[in-house]
Order: structure tokens, then C-alpha cells, then sequence
């Protein structure tokens, strides 16, 4: 597909295209991790798509209020990050205790919980509204890039030379956005302890046999609500995340369906939704499978609206194969 | 004689335990009379099934897969789908010259026909192929969901005829002041009287498909197959009956629904847009688990999903007369979907 891409449209086999696709789907990428962990169990977490733009919208909304009150800005933004990081621990906390404690299916609690979260979100943001007013500095965290090169000068950390130029800022190469940086490592946190740890090996022994789990001593009722948990709590960095990226809470649109577009990244990653199989590696192989397309339409000038029925049809397609070989992954 | 009491007292909690949906649908209508003195009117009524149209057909659309044990994630894209090809097709046979009523019918009709294939491939995947319905259905929702936005291009349609909007909002049966009746067009009186307006007609079309597949799903033997299919597949496979064919026609009912909402939006909102049902997944699948059906399959009744979209319908209506926003009909749908199996888990024979 890359190869394809790179013929149709000039400048898509470039490096900092390449940055691009990855800073633009960092929230994509977290949230297919999230959702990794929970379809590996054997279930499903239908509101992390609302939990994102829950997080992105409250912590917009806490730096408007607390920067309106005269707080020094970098407090301000610490204060919002850590405001949203912990409500999003909540709905994961309900979803876990509603699927443990009162049995109700995965499906149901957490579109339940997809239905509520949306009603906070449009609460916080006076319906539809995205949240203006948190400082502006927040953009250079999330926009920012780990590394830049003057060819002819210097190498600088974090933030661009001091005496660049807006005119002159083409010529230098920004390398490792701050964006592929937390990527990365929340993807590596996360693919480090379901492949090295007992927790890991845990969540994968519930999904592939919930009953052997429990008589192997596993306490699976616990473990599943720290499952829905960490979905969770993922989603909410991923819509603190794009608050930095964007400057605004964005409220998640009724038709945007992210929750689905990362269940689709992980079967894609070849992952089975009865549980017990799949890899963050594999899920992160899937959502650049969708980044990629996404944006090689783009480039090649194709209509971005192709892509609604590319995922469809990519999907369909990559569960059909996973069927006919089911020892590939 | 003690312990007939006991028997008693713990069938009647029993009957209130399964009936509690009735009794909920009671009490959300005091408590909206209390706060709003206009609400127990006729007229309210008949806008909460008025505005409730398109809820009442996706959640039957949504009750014949699950009853399979399946899942359909792509009605509320079909339905968008079928917004926008249909306003098209109508637009398409009004600028041939056919009358403005003749092109209308002549775009729905093509337009329910054209609704069938979604369904068809949905059907297929799942049942030929073993693709996963949810990882199917979330396919044709993708496919469905490009295809409306390629041929609007992000904008609503628009141009269709006027009349489109007289039948959406018309009623049925009109009163005028003197007692005369007249049927579809609200009579000519004088400024300052009512005329009562009764059935309206987009309710009467939907409650028409509602009650022949009711019929189909709970008098004839393809309910039946569809109600083993769901309970136990390999049974139903054993015991002869043409699961596959059956799966196929269950997704084929489902997209018709879906596409049989989006005339009904078309006609009272004279446009369509692909995003026309997006937010409706979740009450779809909510009015049918808040009637009483198991995600796994097997359980579930035209009449109760009807009742369980009736408390999302009033919900969303009553919410709106009283004034609040619509931040609060998410919040509960999604807590009553919640509670409605919780309560399911306590009284767990409420579909027997």
C-alpha cells in the first residue's frame, strides 16, 4: 500500500510525511491500545471514543476557569492535565464494577457508559461548543518536536532555535515530534506488560478461558475492572493529548465512531474479538494500515470520503484472511 | 398457608419485576405532567410517536438481528444512506416530469428496494463467510456512511417538491371545529379555531410495517427459526431449518427498517444527510435491550422494544417541553440501558 501511495501522489514517501501520518493519528493509536487490552479479555469498550473528548473538553474547560482566575500558566496547565487524567479513570471504574459486580455485559455497560459520557461532555461544552480559552502555550507542548536540525548550524532539544524565523523555519528539519514520542512510549509501557509481565499473561488467560482463569486462582473480577481502567485512563491521555494538539476541547462529533475505528484497528492488528489474542504491535500495525490509507488518499487527491468505505472494506477483508489462516498471528 | 403467602407476595414482586418497564413508562409520564402542566395532552402524545418515527423503526430494525445473536452496527448510516439516495431519486423523478406525488412514491419505492442490498452483504459476511457481525455491520457502516457522503458532498440535499413535507407532517384524520372529518388535508376554517389533527401520517406508515413483521416475527415459522437460530445455532442447524438463508433475510429486514426511517426522515424534513442517523445506534440498540431482548440471542418481542423505544421517544420529548437540554436524554438513555439489565439480572424470566 505504501508503494501504491508513493506512485499516486508525490511527497508521500517523505520523512516528514511520515511524521505527519503518526502526529495526526497519535489519538488513534492510543485508543486501539486501550481497546487491545479490553478485546483481549473478551470484551469491549464502546466509550472510549466519548471518554476521549470527555478528557480534552473537562481539562479545556478546568484552564479556562482556572486561568480566567489569575493562576500562573504553567500551574494552570498542570492542574487541567491532572483534572482530566482522573475523571477519566471513572467511567473505566464504572464499566469494570457494572461488568464484575452486576454481570452486565461488556456491550451494554459500556455503551451505557458511552451515552453518559457524551451527556457530560455536552454539559461541559454548552452543547457543541468547542471549549475556547486555556493558555495558548499548551500548543507548543503538543506541537512540538523532540529534536531540531539546522543543517548548517545547530541540533536543539525540544524547542526550535531562538533565532529562527518564521520565513527561515522550512529550512530547518524538526525531527521526532512530541506526539510519536508519548506514542511511543505509552505503546511500549503497555506492549512491555502484556508480553513480560504476570499481569499480562493474566489478561490473556481470562480471554482465552474466563472459567479456567478463575479456577487457575486468578482474581478475574479484579483484574477486569483494572483492565477497564487502564482502557480508560489511556483514552483520557489521548483526549488530554489532543487538547495540547489542538488548543480547544473538542467534544467527540455524534458521527465520528473512533471507538469503533480503533476495534477496527485491532482486528485489523489481528486480534479476535472472543478474546484471548492480539498484540499492541499488532494494533499499532493496524491503526498505520489505516493512518496510511487515510492519507495516501489524501495525497493522491482522492476524495477523503473514499476512506469511510476503504476501512470498511480493509476490515471485512483482513477478518476474512485472519479466517483462512488463523496460525498468521 | 404461611407459605402461600410468601408464594404470594414474591409472584406479585415478580410481576412487577417484569412489567417494570410498563410501570417506568407510567412514571416518567406523571413526573413530566407534574413539571409541565401541558404535557397529558392528546397532542403530546402524538408528537412523542411523531418524533419518535425514526427510534421506533431502527430499534425493530436492530430487534431482528439481535434476536439472532447477532449485532447490526450500520442502521443509523443506512438510514442516512437511504435519506440521501431517496431525496435524489425523488428530485431525480420530479425533474423527468413525473407529478410531485408520483416521484415521491416512485423514489420510495425504488429507494426500499435499493435499502435491501446493505442488508443482503451484511447477511452474507455473516452468514457464508463467518465474518463476525459486528466487525461486518461496522463495514457496511463505513461503506454506507462513504457512498452518502460522496454523492452529497457535504451538503444536504435539497429541491425536493413541497408536497414531500405536507405528507411528513400531515396526519391522517383531521376534526374541524363543526365535527366535519376530513381525511389527509387539514380543512380551511376560520382564523382563531383548531382543528384537531389525529394520526399523523409518518406514525401510521411506520406503526403499518411495524405490526406485519410483528406478525411475521411472533405468528409465522420463520419467527420461530429466527428466535432457535439465536437460542442455540447448532440446534437450529441440526433441526433442519435453513439457518443461513434465514440469517440473510434477518440483516435484509433489519437494513429495510433502517431504510424505511430514513423516507420517514426525508418526508419531515424534506432533506437528507449521510450523518442523518448517526447518534441513533445507541437508542436503537438500547429501546431493544430496555424492552427485555439479551445480546445473546434468542429472547426479545416486537411489542416490548416498542415499549422500550416509547421511554426513549418520551424522554426526548418530555425533556425537550420541559425545557431541558439534550445533554440529559444521553445520560439517561445511557443509565435506563444500564439499569434495564441490572433490573433484567433480578427477574430474570421477564420474557417467558
Amino acid at each position: 500500500m505504501i508503494v501504491i501511495f508513493s506512485f499516486a501522489g508525490p511527497g508521500f514517501f517523505d520523512i516528514v510525511n511520515f511524521q505527519n501520518i503518526i502526529h495526526l493519528s497519535t489519538g488513534t493509536f492510543l485508543l486501539a491500545a486501550a481497546e487491545t487490552l479490553v478485546v483481549i479479555t473478551g470484551g469491549i469498550d464502546l466509550s472510549i471514543g466519548y471518554v476521549y473528548g470527555l478528557a480534552s473538553v473537562l481539562g479545556a474547560k478546568v484552564m479556562q476557569i482556572l486561568g480566567a482566575g489569575g493562576m500562573p500558566v504553567p500551574l494552570v496547565i498542570v492542574l487541567g492535565s491532572l483534572a482530566a487524567l482522573l475523571v477519566s479513570i471513572l467511567p473505566g471504574l464504572g464499566n469494570g464494577v457494572l461488568i464484575t459486580r452486576f454481570k452486565v455485559p461488556p456491550f451494554i455497560a459500556t455503551m451505557g457508559m458511552w451515552g453518559i459520557c457524551n451527556g457530560v461532555t455536552l454539559f461541559l461544552s454548552d452543547g457543541f461548543m468547542p471549549v475556547m480559552g486555556a493558555p495558548s502555550q499548551i500548543n507548543d507542548i503538543g506541537n512540538s518536536y523532540f529534536l531540531y536540525i539546522d543543517p548548517s548550524k545547530t541540533v536543539s532539544f525540544f524547542s526550535k532555535p531562538p533565532y529562527i524565523t518564521l520565513t527561515s523555519i522550512r529550512n530547518i528539519r524538526r525531527l521526532i515530534p512530541n506526539s510519536l514520542f508519548l506514542t511511543l512510549l505509552v505503546l511500549f509501557i503497555l506492549g512491555f506488560v502484556m508480553s513480560r509481565t504476570r499481569f499480562g499473561r493474566h489478561t490473556y488467560a481470562i480471554g482465552g478461558s474466563m472459567d479456567a482463569a478463575v479456577r487457575a486462582g486468578i482474581n478475574v473480577d479484579r483484574h477486569l475492572v483494572m483492565i477497564y481502567v487502564i482502557s480508560s485512563f489511556v483514552s483520557g491521555i489521548a483526549g488530554l493529548f489532543n487538547l495540547f494538539q489542538t488548543g480547544i476541547g473538542n467534544y467527540t462529533p455524534s458521527g465520528a465512531n473512533y471507538e469503533l475505528m480503533a476495534v477496527a484497528a485491532v482486528v485489523i492488528g489481528g486480534a479476535s474479538l472472543t478474546g484471548g489474542k492480539g498484540r499492541i504491535m499488532g494494533t499499532a500495525v493496524g491503526v498505520l494500515v489505516l493512518a496510511v490509507l487515510e492519507n495516501g488518499l489524501q495525497i493522491a487527491g482522492i476524495s477523503a470520503f473514499y476512506r469511510y468505505i476503504g476501512v470498511g472494506v480493509l476490515l471485512t477483508i483482513a477478518v476474512i484472511i485472519d479466517r483462512a489462516f488463523p496460525d498468521m498471528f | 398457608m404461611h407459605a402461600d403467602s410468601v408464594n404470594k407476595t414474591s409472584s406479585l414482586q415478580e410481576r412487577l419485576g417484569r412489567n417494570w418497564i410498563a410501570i417506568f413508562i407510567v412514571l416518567l409520564v406523571v413526573l413530566f405532567s407534574v413539571s409541565a402542566r401541558a404535557f397529558f395532552s392528546v397532542d403530546t402524545a402524538q408528537l412523542i410517536f411523531f418524533n419518535g418515527t425514526e427510534v421506533f423503526l431502527l430499534a425493530i430494525a436492530e430487534l431482528f438481528v439481535i434476536i439472532t445473536g447477532g449485532i447490526d452496527l450500520s442502521v443509523g448510516f443506512v438510514m442516512g444512506f437511504s435519506t440521501v439516495v431517496s431525496s435524489k431519486l425523488i428530485v431525480m423523478f420530479a425533474g423527468m416530469g413525473l407529478s410531485p406525488l408520483a416521484s415521491i412514491l416512485a423514489g420510495s419505492i425504488v429507494m426500499m428496494i435499493i435499502g435491501l442490498l446493505p442488508g443482503l452483504v451484511n447477511g452474507w459476511l455473516v452468514a457464508y463467510l463467518r465474518v463476525p457481525a459486528f466487525i461486518a455491520t461496522f463495514s457496511m457502516l463505513g461503506v454506507t456512511h462513504g457512498i452518502s457522503e460522496l454523492m452529497t458532498q457535504g451538503i444536504p440535499t435539497k429541491n425536493l417538491p413541497s408536497l414531500a413535507g405536507i405528507i411528513g407532517n400531515g396526519s391522517f384524520l383531521y376534526i374541524a371545529p363543526n365535527g366535519a372529518l376530513s381525511f389527509f388535508a387539514r380543512p380551511q376554517v376560520a382564523r382563531g379555531q383548531t382543528v384537531i389533527a389525529i394520526l399523523p401520517n409518518m406514525v401510521v406508515f411506520a406503526f403499518a410495517f411495524i405490526l406485519l413483521f410483528a406478525f411475521i416475527l411472533g405468528k409465522m415459522k420463520f419467527g420461530r427459526h429466527l428466535y432457535a437460530i439465536g437460542g442455540n445455532i447448532d440446534a437450529a442447524i441440526r433441526s433442519g431449518i435453513n439457518v443461513k438463508r434465514d440469517l440473510i433475510k434477518a440483516y435484509v429486514i433489519s437494513s429495510f427498517f433502517a431504510t424505511l426511517a430514513g423516507l420517514s426522515y426525508v418526508m419531515k424534513y424534506i432533506t437528507g444527510k449521510p450523518d442523518a442517523g448517526a447518534n441513533m445506534l445507541l437508542e436503537a440498540i438500547a429501546a431493544v435491550v430496555i424492552g427485555g431482548a439479551s445480546m445473546a440471542g434468542g429472547s426479545g418481542t416486537v411489542g416490548r422494544t416498542i415499549l422500550g423505544a416509547l421511554v426513549i421517544a418520551i424522554l426526548e420529548t418530555g425533556l425537550r417541553i420541559i425545557g431541558m437540554q439534550t445533554f440529559m436524554t444521553y445520560i439517561l438513555v445511557g443509565a435506563i440501558l444500564i439499569l434495564a439489565v441490572i433490573i433484567d439480572q433480578v427477574f430474570p424470566n421477564r420474557n417467558r
